[in-house]
């Protein structure tokens, strides 16, 4: 299966390498600012896209891990007090994110014991219980008075580049941990649970392996990217942190882009992020920021419901070949390739 | 899957896929680059001088006027706007006219710090003042500390504000949200010890400013040697108090001292009447002090001798009060009852930096925040003075329903009429 | 001992109007297998409109679940129809919980912005009232809105029961397939069944804003207390949903007077986890669709 394209490799050296030249391109703070929403949301939505766009299983619940992930460093930070500040917060984000996997380990097994369906309740549910829990353990979280941590002591022209490059880094890890199962047997086996879950069982698929693997990759992702926003924005409180609309919002991006793709989620994290936070400033005050965001949503979900790279190579694929209609397993025709070791951005 | 003859194909929309993430991410750079202009990264906004007379005074405020905080958001606006234009109607601050930037950061953490990021790194704003709640204080605060603009702001009072020890932050309320109870520990310390209650009760909400007052008073209650026969936290969402009343009305209290919000505070007085236990002392620490609302919830024949606090209050006489008091009326309507206590503190953050350039000629950054931590400067919110963290070092007032009516009782400096009690039972 | 028992009649009053609340929802489920994350956002909008209806025209909250539950209905048809239908068939389940979900966000933000962020409450003149029996004082908003759901969630029982439209809606639920097969228009079912959860949830929304004060975001809470209750009562078993409403609203009264108010609502959660492991098809569901 491991079949290595130029063009995917190409293109995702070209894209990445854009993005790691951006912040000097661009070194206006206001600019890396959104930058940073943007790969972070990009990250959440790739991340996301394991579980959700490859098994078919939508978790409502990842802002739950994001929060898990910021409170982890904002706690080590304050309870603990791993050596101030500085740059050694970003060191500890790979050990979040393999707790963040860990600690979702038995969660998983629970919650994926059911269908999509309930899995999809299960998982809201655990979202609320999650902000609840940041609620209610004042001693190590403090509960709605908020954590706060110090200010980091970078210079102010270059402040915002460790946390761009922090963002960069998980999303790019996400991103070809997503590329490189896309085409691994793991991958293989989650798309046979999309299709038909009890079949993928019958021919011998360790289903339930596969999805709690899925889960726990997805959703250390978030929790590292869920650190890096912690570190950034200083102060931490449940309702922000385990926010709904944070799942929300990297849900309508994978959707938009096209879940099931490799490339799908960040396309759609680069159309809705700087759009929604550049129209927030610009439009100001305007109450109809729900609204909008909702009609947003439901306008993808009838009329793009399989998001925009999907809906494109179909388009194509039609013209080009006159055929009427690809089969649904081609629609998620982006790149199918592993990557050859070694490769970084 | 894509067969050998759509390998092509596969790859042409591939191409086309690079190009459009990549157009996205260059259109989106280039715009973001135009709007920008100059994108140099240094700026040293702190260092703005007043010689530029003439040219208008931009501050830049980022509000919640959508989301969950919206309600506040707007009376922050209209205290904000209604200062604006009182002083260029006088001329404007140093001679020159005051024109506010107002964002919308939709109730969100990330919108206001990136509201923050473009008020002072894109438009180049001379000051920004306060957004709405501790919970954007915080990050909005350091991000203007890191750009060394002040951060003058009239409703982040919370103790993670001031743990950040930011010297750019000056919060503009006479205390720190956390003490406000501490006018009716002083009160109850007055009294003669056959008068003051032996037991008390301390339910309260789990809210960054409803809990933590009540924990500080139950402290300093206890160390005066009144008896705590029951004390919880309950979380916000629990809309029906009863069986936290309940809980409580059995161990039949002297006092009950709540760190309350608004709702929770209505629900605790109605669930107390439906129970039929009136305490000696009700302390409420928010709810209760809304002087229109509070009695068309719980009945205005229940309000007698509750105590709440407050910061503000319509009929003080405090620097400038009764003009803001005035032009509010003639601007907005209602009665001056009706005038949110966010408004007036909003007010007053103006008041302080046109005091400031009264008294040195200058509105920069750097003098703003020498100039306010030293001595102690006038507002509608009395005279404040603060500490190194922009703490507030002042007190705020007890305010009692007296006669039906919600009045300041506490410091004496500050009464309008004596404090009574015990309470009378419900219904006057 | 007094304060169990108190507790756990508020808890039933309370459960009683979660079952109102949840029937709705969990008929949506075995009807069309859509979860209806708006549900919530719904109750909250009924808790609105019985609140205009009231401080407005003073109209009271009782009488107007009679006008507001037929309009509900036709809207809850409406938007099945434009929201609901168009979803491919073997999508449905899953995109429908994101577009319920954006529907509850558009719920919210509408009543945002025409009703500000601030708690609201509808107060009626007895309001305050409550009865005293041996000791234990029956809120009478409480009492009548368990008596309101109760009466309503009668009705649906006989509707589904006794009458022809019914007896389609169950085949559908038991066997869509074989539904269609034997003359059963599935879709016109699948509308009116939506206008129904719809129609329950306002009912209960015009009572829940008695009982409880609200604002536009309270339906986060609303959701995630009633998707538990319809997993434990197992997906689309109406009866499972009334029973586990009425023991969730019990345990959580209880375990908020005897234990902690701040921990209560993890009875929700707690429950929700011992099912999983125990029971996944929950208590009254059977592994085939959703009994009823």
């Amino acid at each position: 299966m491991s079949r290595f394209t130029r063009t995917g490799a190409l293109r995702a050296v070209v894209v990445f390498g854009a993005l790691a030249a951006f912040p000097f391109v661009f070194p206006a703070q206001w600019i890396v600012n959104i930058a940073i929403f943007t790969l972070m949301y990009a990250g959440l939505a790739t991340a996301w896209n394991l579980l959700g766009g490859f098994s078919g299983y939508l978790s409502l619940g990842h802002a739950a891990f994001f929060g898990v992930g910021a409170y982890a460093i904002a706690i080590a930070f304050t309870h603990i007090g791993i050596g101030g500040s500085g740059y050694k917060p970003f060191f500890a984000l790979p050990l979040v994110g393999i707790a963040v996997a860990l600690v979702s380990v038995p969660i998983a097994w629970v919650a994926l014991r059911v269908r999509a369906a309930t899995f999809a309740i299960v998982t809201l549910t655990l979202l609320f219980v999650v902000q609840q829990l940041a609620f209610n353990l004042h001693h190590i979280t403090h509960g709605s008075q908020g954590l706060a941590l110090p200010p980091p002591p970078f210079d102010v022209s270059t402040f915002e580049q460790p946390f761009y490059f922090a963002m960069l880094g998980v999303f790019a890890l996400a991103f070809f941990t997503c590329w490189w199962v896309k085409g691994s047997k793991l991958g293989l086996m989650l798309f046979s649970i999309r299709d038909d879950e009890d079949r993928a069982r019958g021919v011998g698929v360790r289903v339930t392996g596969a999805k709690v693997i899925a889960f726990a990759v997805s959703v250390g992702f978030t929790g590292m990217l869920g650190g890096v926003w912690a570190y950034y924005i200083q102060f931490i409180y449940p309702q922000f942190a385990v926010d709904p609309l944070i799942t929300i919002g990297a849900v309508l991006m994978a959707f938009l882009g096209g879940k099931g793709t490799v490339w799908g989620p960040t396309v759609g994290a680069f159309i809705l992020v700087p759009a929604q936070q550049y129209m927030a400033y610009k439009l100001g005050a305007s109450e109809l920021y729900l609204l909008g965001y909702a009609s947003v949503f439901l306008l993808i979900m009838l009329f793009l419901p399989r998001g925009i790279i999907p809906s494109i190579s179909d388009h194509l694929a039609r013209r080009r070949s006159g055929r009427p209609e690809e089969p649904p397993g081609a629609v998620a025709s982006a790149p199918r390739a592993t990557l050859p070791g070694g490769m970084a951005p | 899957m894509p067969a050998a003859g759509g390998q092509k194909e596969g790859q042409n929309v591939r191409r086309l896929v690079v190009l459009i993430s990549l157009g996205v991410l260059l259109a989106v750079s280039v715009t973001l680059a135009a709007c920008g202009g100059s994108s140099s990264s240094s700026t040293n906004a702190g260092s703005t001088s007043s010689s530029a007379n003439g040219k208008p005074l931009t501050i830049g405020i980022s509000l919640s006027l959508s989301g969950d905080f919206s309600d506040p958001g707007h009376a922050a606006q209209k205290g904000y706007q209604l200062w604006a234009k009182t002083v260029n109607a006088n001329g404007g601050v140093a001679g020159r006219k005051v024109k506010l930037k107002i964002v919308d950061d939709a109730s969100s953490p990330n919108q206001v710090v990136t509201n923050y990021q473009n008020l002072i790194t894109r438009d180049k704003v001379d000051l920004v003042f306060g957004p709405f709640s501790t919970l954007l204080t915080g990050p909005a605060a350091s991000v203007a500390h890191r750009y060394g603009y002040a951060f003058v702001e009239p409703a982040g009072g919370g103790p993670a504000v001031f743990q950040e020890h930011l010297n750019n932050v000056f919060f503009v309320q006479p205390a720190p949200t956390l003490n406000c109870g501490d006018p009716f520990v002083a009160y109850i310390k007055s009294l003669p010890a056959s008068q003051r209650p032996k037991t008390a009760a301390y339910p309260s909400l789990d809210d960054p400013f409803s809990s933590p007052i009540a924990d500080r008073m139950q402290k300093a209650f206890e160390a005066m040697g009144i008896k705590t026969v029951y004390k919880t936290i309950y979380p916000s969402e629990t809309a029906d108090l009863t069986p936290v009343v309940e809980k409580y009305v059995a161990k039949k209290p002297d006092m009950v001292v709540a760190g309350t919000q608004s709702e929770d505070a209505y629900s605790q007085v109605k669930a107390m009447v439906q129970a039929g236990f009136s305490p000696k002392f009700v302390f409420l620490a928010n709810g209760a002090n809304s002087p229109t609302e509070f009695p068309s919830k719980v009945g205005a024949k229940n309000t007698e001798g509750i105590f709440s606090c407050g910061d503000w209050f319509p009929t003080s006489k405090a620097n400038g009060n009764p003009q803001f008091v005035a032009a509010y009326k003639a601007q907005y309507g209602g009665t001056p009852f009706d005038i949110d206590s966010t408004s007036a503190e909003a007010y007053a953050v103006g008041q302080l930096i046109q005091a400031v350039a009264k008294k040195t000629g200058k509105v920069d950054n750097k003098t703003i925040i020498s100039s306010l931590h030293s001595g102690t400067w006038p507002s509608v919110e009395g005279n404040i003075s603060w500490n190194a963290d922009g703490s507030p070092q002042g007190s705020d007032m007890l305010l009692e329903w007296v006669g039906g009516k919600l009045q300041p009782v506490y410091p004496p400096n500050v009464a309008l009429t004596k404090p009574t009690s015990p309470k009378p039972p419900w219904g006057g | 001992m007094h304060l169990f028992i108190q507790a756990c009649i508020l808890g039933l009053l309370a459960g009683g109007v979660y079952a109102l609340m949840a029937s709705g929802l969990t008929l949506a489920f075995g009807v069309m297998r859509v979860i209806n994350v708006a549900q919530g956002a719904m109750i909250v909008l009924g808790a609105f409109l019985s609140y205009t209806l009231f401080t407005k025209l003073h109209i009271d909250p009782f009488v107007s679940v009679v006008l507001l539950t037929p309009l509900m209905f036709l809207v809850g048809v409406v938007l099945q129809l434009v929201f609901i239908r168009p979803l491919r068939a073997d999508e449905r389940e899953e995109l429908s919980l994101l577009v319920t979900w954006a529907l509850a966000l558009g719920i919210e933000g509408l009543l945002s912005v025409l009703y500000k962020t601030n708690y609201r409450s509808t107060i009626t003149s007895y309001a305050d009232n409550s009865w005293r029996v041996l000791g234990y004082h029956l809120s009478e908003v409480r009492v009548f809105a368990f008596g309101m759901s109760v009466v309503i969630l009668a009705l649906l029982y006989v509707v589904l029961t006794r009458t022809e439209f019914g007896r389609t809606m169950r085949a559908t639920v038991q066997n869509p397939v074989s539904a269609r097969l034997l003359g059963v228009n599935v879709e016109r079912v699948s509308a009116l069944g939506f206008g129904i959860s719809v129609a329950t949830a306002t009912a209960a929304g015009a009572v829940f804003g008695m009982v409880t004060p609200f604002f536009p975001g309270s339906h986060y809470d609303l959701i995630s207390r009633l998707l538990s209750i319809i997993v434990l009562g197992g997906l689309g078993s109406l009866g499972g949903a009334i029973i586990a409403a009425l023991f969730m609203g019990m345990a959580e009264a209880v375990f908020a007077a005897e234990i902690s108010p701040t921990w209560s609502s993890f009875t929700f959660f707690i429950v929700l986890i011992a099912i999983l492991l125990l029971r996944p098809q929950g208590l009254f569901g059977t592994n085939e669709r959703g009994a009823l």
